[in-house]
């Protein structure tokens, strides 16, 4: 069981709030975006010719702004609050973290102004231009400096799970991000040919693999021992987790190339160790489930562990649906249609996204010494978005079985477009709650933060 | 097993650099592609379309990847890895909410493109591909010019097909309605002139005919059929105007043919990857009855009835026989 740290430790962590508000405030923004995108499919003219939000432009402004500006800082919020309680010290630096989370705002904020004027490298998950790499690449390397600094003054001699996965995701990620966007190439970042393909899928697959997913993990591994008050249930399967999410999920990027003329050994491994992946899957699953058997009402109390529990529940979906996407029987119907856009709300909204907003709702009292400002706002919101992702879910994976059918019978893409247009209507009006929800978190976040009058804890 | 910082830091690093090594290294070096029998690199202008194709994200709605079991657009030829050669970055794409742009170039003049993109539902009336009027002509012209360009050696061909026929198009359209008639009835092989509508008008049929004319001919030829649609003001020569075509000895046939195959060189595109025998037929009697005021349908010769027809007439036949 993860340690608490003594009391006097916790002088305000700037830090961690300065994430949080970041999280927050992208959270907002890029459902926002998302919901404009959600607008042009059900009404192409809709906003016609306003050159900055079309669709081209907002949905990788979506994409990123979720990605990089909205749960990666959320789970690193957190990370920044139990890397230092976890080790029994203080965070390496304040100012350097804070420097962190204000430069990584300069950097979304500066991504999405150029994809919004037309400055993009077009490759998906990669869209930022070489200078926006750099800055990204920066962030990544300044959290490194200050979580492995602090690893570094530890008093704590054993390194607990959360604090493997937090290394490894922002380690990692530092290499991946400079591999994948090619960023020897500052023109294009981009390499020549079918060997692009490959290496952005590499990438773009491992975005999920090697950031978002380990950093979710750690997460997991913090919150919801304590919120139940339970021992990790085995140290065994946590190295066993953390060991094979880093050699399978690292790997198996090239399933998005099933179709695509790339060496057939190269789709093999692909496919066999994607199927694999039900291997780190299902023992973080197992371990973390067994420590919590039995505590669901502790669960229950406290809204950050309900956020991270749901969200371990949607890991186990978009994992089996993975595991079996890659499968190319399966993927002749599912690749190129919104089966997979539903696939890709369910992994980052449901799984990584909803974690990230348990992370904030179970650090922000810890950070301010005080309870929440509204934990009924925190409630609405969790049903807003659970009911908004669990409506993507099932609304995506229907159209993308009616389009992938449709074609494979041999009825072109425009016929099919009438056909589902109701459901584009109703992934839009369920985009509505998830965008409620955004910025009632942030309302929320913004009132604990800064202007709560509630009682100390 | 115990976790220190170096087991960690070492162990992540040389999975990651192990991996690396060989998904992406080992097949980005040993692996030859030579260029396929249709590559050939862009020309400048081309290159500078395909540019404004990245800055404007058309790759999150249209895919550049047949797969060998696709039907629709460009399904003639599956994608080789020898095609990409000159991309940088590969386009391949995720999600096909449009068609697959693989084989595009060639497939419709360019007039048909700027039309399209003045909005897309000027010529694809179900289209949800937003529109692109704020481009400007000149950038729009650029990048019709890369998407009349993919496909490469197989585009080339196309667009020279095309060019040969818009001539014959052209001076026809020029020439006034009576030649234009003759010209495009003269290039339909002889046999269809002969064949009359096979399935009787009614009532059903018409409607359903109505409903294929909205999704994809209202954009050219307009509700009542002049040739007057949204898309008109682009295209040259313009789209034909049905109302005159009464008693120009149009068969059922001749239409159905015109529909199925498109008239290469103007911008009447083929529909027969997208609709079926009956659509067809139904469409093109909707036009006949409606616009032409002269339709074939049912008359002779006509075979035996098909079984879902109503009204045998049994005295008729045996006169016949």
């Amino acid at each position: 069981m993860p340690n608490h740290g003594p009391e006097n430790l916790s002088n305000r962590n700037r830090t961690a709030e300065a994430f949080t508000l970041t999280s927050a405030f992208w959270f907002a923004a890029a459902t926002s975006f998302g919901l404009i995108a959600a607008g042009y499919l059900i009404a192409p003219d809709f906003m016609a010719n306003i050159e900055y939000i079309h669709f081209g432009r907002i949905r990788p402004m979506h994409v990123n702004a979720v990605l990089f500006g909205f749960v990666t800082p959320g789970l690193l919020a957190a990370a920044f609050y139990y890397v230092p309680r976890l080790l029994r010290t203080r965070l390496f630096s304040q100012r350097l973290g804070v420097f962190n989370a204000v430069f990584w705002n300069i950097t979304i904020a500066y991504g999405m102004i150029a994809i919004s004027t037309g400055h993009t490298q077009a490759r998906e998950y990669a869209e930022f231009p070489w200078v926006v790499d750099i800055m990204v690449v920066v962030c990544f390397v300044l959290a490194v400096f200050n979580i492995l600094m602090t690893v570094r003054r530890r008093k704590e001699p054993i390194l607990y799970v959360s604090i493997w996965y937090v290394c490894a995701a922002v380690i990692l990620t530092s290499i991946t991000y400079c591999l994948g966007n090619v960023i020897w190439k500052p023109d294009t970042g981009a390499l020549q040919g079918i060997p692009d393909a490959i290496i952005l899928w590499f990438y773009g697959h491992n975005i999920f693999g090697l950031l978002l997913t380990p950093l979710a993990l750690g997460l997991a591994y913090y919150v919801l021992p304590i919120a139940t008050r339970s021992p990790l249930y085995s140290h065994t399967l946590s190295l066993l987790g953390f060991w094979s999410l880093i050699v399978v999920y690292t790997h198996i990027g090239a399933h998005h190339l099933l179709q695509v003329p790339v060496p057939t050994w190269l789709k093999t491994i692909s496919v066999v160790d994607s199927v694999a992946m039900v291997i780190p899957v299902m023992v973080f699953l197992i371990n973390i489930w067994y420590t919590v058997k039995g505590k669901l009402g502790e669960i229950h109390s406290d809204i950050g562990a309900k956020f991270v529990f749901t969200g371990t529940i949607y890991y186990f979906f978009v994992n089996i649906q993975g595991s079996m996407m890659a499968l190319p029987y399966v993927q002749r119907i599912t690749h190129f249609n919104n089966w997979v856009v539903g696939h890709a709300h369910i992994g980052v909204l449901g799984f990584a996204g909803l974690l990230a907003l348990g992370g904030l709702y179970y650090i922000l009292p810890k950070l301010t010494g005080r309870p929440l400002h509204s934990r009924f706002l925190a409630d609405m919101q969790y049903w807003l978005v659970l009911i908004g992702i669990t409506g993507f879910a099932i609304d995506l994976t229907t159209v993308g079985l009616i389009q992938g059918n449709a074609w494979y019978n041999g009825e072109t893409v425009y016929r099919i477009l009438p056909e589902i247009h109701p459901y584009y209507v109703l992934r839009a009006s369920l985009g509505v709650l998830i965008v409620i929800g955004a910025y009632t978190g942030l309302y929320n976040v913004i009132r604990t933060l800064y202007f709560n009058r509630g009682a100390k804890s | 097993m115990k976790m220190t910082p170096t087991v960690i830091i070492v162990g992540i690093l040389s999975l990651l650099t192990a991996i690396t090594l060989v998904v992406i290294y080992w097949p980005y070096t040993h692996r030859v592609t030579a260029p396929s029998e249709i590559f050939r690199n862009r020309s400048p202008e081309e290159e500078a379309g395909r540019k404004i194709y990245l800055a404007n994200g058309c790759v999150y709605c249209h895919s550049q990847s047949i797969r060998a079991f696709d039907w629709g657009h460009g399904a003639e030829r599956i994608a080789q890895a020898g095609d990409y050669l000159g991309d940088e970055p590969i386009v391949l794409g995720s999600e096909r909410t449009g068609v697959d742009l693989s084989q595009e170039g060639g497939e419709h003049p360019d007039d048909w493109h700027v039309a399209h993109f003045m909005n897309p539902r000027n010529t694809r009336p179900s289209s949800i591909m937003p529109p692109f009027e704020w481009l400007g002509m000149e950038r729009l012209t650029t990048l019709t010019r890369y998407i009349q360009s993919l496909g490469l050696k197989n585009a080339d061909d196309r667009m020279q097909r095309q060019r040969f026929f818009k001539q014959h198009a052209v001076r026809a359209f020029e020439a006034g309605p009576v030649e234009n008639v003759r010209w495009l009835a003269s290039e339909i092989p002889e046999g269809w002139h002969q064949i009359p509508n096979p399935y009787p008008t009614s009532e059903a049929s018409l409607q359903r005919g109505h409903k294929i004319y909205q999704f994809f001919c209202i954009g050219c030829h307009g509700p009542i059929g002049d040739g007057m649609g949204p898309a008109q003001p682009w295209i040259y020569p313009p789209p034909l105007n049905f109302t005159l075509l009464k008693g120009r000895k149009l068969s059922g046939g001749i239409l159905y043919y015109q529909i199925m195959n498109g008239i290469t060189g103007t911008a009447m595109p083929y529909f027969k990857r997208e609709l079926e025998s009956q659509k067809i037929w139904e469409v093109g009697n909707y036009v006949a009855v409606y616009f032409i005021n002269q339709s074939d349908a049912n008359q002779e010769p006509r075979g035996i009835d098909s079984s879902w027809e109503p009204g045998f007439n049994l005295k008729q036949k045996s006169a016949d026989d």
